[in-house]
């Protein structure tokens, strides 16, 4: 971690302010990701307010471009590898570890910086393709830890000023936080907790259910919806039936599965979840004071406002 | 069918592992890799299969069929292999090499999507959902899909319609070239 000299003789005599001083030392580039700018908006708005709010440095990488996502590496590995690369190499340039939003764009970055590190004849390659000296030491960390380990529970707790006490929510990690653990290094692979860790650290209760890293068909959302359809009711059903009131997730793909298409699953399987979907930075961002506007809650499909209104949380 | 040295196509499989960088020849059939993906009921041969075989260099078999383009890379097999093959790379290696061969895959919606993903990469730089899904829509002669989310998703704010042009454009084109003349002269697969 890259840190810059914050403190100031002012804000030191100020104890109630020290909290927030200590989090000034945090600054991170940013990679949104695609969706960030176009179907997850909210995502984007959400974490740029929460950062603010928690006095965390955000600068976004300029002109970053698509790291191929699941589509270059599922039929062209050396371009995958080469976009990552190159948008690693911008992401130098901006001071501070890389902060990642989407799940999908964390995956493909740590992987880049995991097997160019492994094998030189790839590294050799990508090399050459993006014709620039490789930079894989810089740390790329996906929100989840920055929230739950480089700021870390105690602090992120003494800045909640509205605990969100009486949500029940389902933590929705999917596949691509945690695996291949090898690569991600985030959490146990099997039984994961960082979620309800930071869920738990702003006053809101998680329950225990069982498709919470299942698959939620991701990028088939567009080729063949079917699938979605199938693995995402699965899903929903699992956290409905363990008395979730919520869902959160932490990515733009699951999200879409999740919130765009829960009606038309609702639909086909005549059930009715009502199950409203936020990303981690709503919710957080919500225990920390902030509104509804500032959190783009105004976004999601299946309406928040409801429940939110139930639990006193607005 | 008899399998004999003569059915065996062996070099392919060697492409296949030094592509994905796994032997295949380490799996002894346990299974946990179908019993735990998310995908294995959509296709005609689970990933174990798959690996079983690639080891009998019956890859056309393989190739022929849709299993590798439904595989949604959720990387549960690779994560639970307990002899280290990394099945999600087999199926990256696998994929690549039937879309360079233009192979008789009966799945075309899958290539479809990721070749317009593609060229939406090189074309802007970064994806624009709804010109994606519209394009797909198009191409795929299914004009109705999905038509009702749009409205609700404009509505929302979730579809822009106008994008804001890369400065890296000149640089990813660099990159897609550079990527296409090292294969002409046989320095990368």
């Amino acid at each position: 971690m890259k840190s810059t000299n914050s403190m100031n003789s002012t804000n030191a005599m100020n104890p109630k302010k020290a909290i927030y001083n200590m989090n000034e030392t945090l600054k991170y580039s940013y990679y949104p990701g695609c969706s960030l700018h176009a179907s997850a908006g909210e995502y984007d708005l959400s974490t740029r307010e929460l950062f603010k709010q928690l006095s965390i440095g955000l600068t976004e990488v300029p002109d970053w471009f698509c790291c191929g996502a699941t589509p270059a590496h599922n039929v062209d590995e050396l371009l995958s590898l080469s976009l990552c690369a190159k948008n690693l190499e911008m992401a130098e340039q901006v001071e501070g570890d890389l902060a990642v939003a989407c799940a999908a764009c964390f995956s493909r970055l740590k992987t880049t910086q995991h097997v160019l590190a492994e094998s030189d004849v790839k590294r050799k390659q990508v090399e050459k393709a993006i014709d620039a000296p490789l930079k894989l030491d810089g740390k790329v960390k996906h929100l989840l830890e920055i929230l739950a380990r480089d700021l870390g529970l105690e602090r992120l707790a003494a800045s909640v000023k509205k605990p969100l006490s009486g949500l029940k929510v389902a933590c929705y990690y999917g596949c691509l936080l945690t695996r291949p653990p090898d690569v991600t290094n985030l959490d146990c692979v099997e039984a994961p907790t960082i979620m309800e860790d930071v869920l738990k650290a702003v006053g809101a209760e998680t329950v225990a259910w069982s498709h919470r890293m299942e698959c939620c068909g991701a990028n088939f959302t567009l080729s063949r919806p079917g699938v979605v359809i199938q693995l995402t009711n699965a899903i929903l059903e699992s956290a409905k039936e363990a008395g979730a009131d919520c869902v959160m997730v932490a990515c733009p793909l699951c999200h879409g599965n999740l919130d765009i298409r829960q009606k038309e699953i609702e639909g086909v399987y005549s059930v009715n979840y009502g199950l409203p979907v936020f990303y981690i930075t709503q919710l957080v961002g919500l225990a920390c004071g902030l509104t509804a506007d500032k959190l783009g809650l105004g976004a999601l499909i299946v309406n928040p406002m409801p429940l939110l209104k139930e639990k006193q949380l607005l | 069918m008899i399998i004999s040295q003569s059915t065996m196509d062996v070099d392919f499989v060697r492409k296949v592992e030094a592509l994905s960088g796994t032997s295949v020849r380490r799996c002894f059939q346990c299974g946990k890799c179908s019993a735990g993906c998310p995908m294995a009921t959509f296709m005609e041969h689970p990933p174990n299969r798959v690996v079983r075989l690639l080891q009998l260099g019956q890859w056309q078999r393989i190739l022929a069929g849709r299993s590798i383009w439904y595989c949604a890379s959720c990387e549960t097999c690779s994560t639970r292999c307990p002899n280290k093959v990394h099945l999600a790379s087999i199926m990256d290696a696998l994929r690549k090499l039937s879309w360079d061969a233009e192979g008789p895959s009966k799945e075309s919606y899958v290539q479809l999507a990721n070749k317009l993903f593609l060229q939406n990469i090189r074309t802007y730089g970064r994806q624009y959902e709804m010109r994606l899904a519209a394009v797909f829509n198009v191409k795929s002669g299914q004009f109705l899909k999905d038509l009702m989310l749009g409205p609700k998703l404009i509505s929302k704010g979730k579809l822009k319609m106008f994008h804001s042009k890369n400065k890296n454009l000149p640089e990813i084109e660099k990159i897609f070239t550079r990527i296409e003349e090292m294969r002409k002269k046989g320095e990368a697969l």
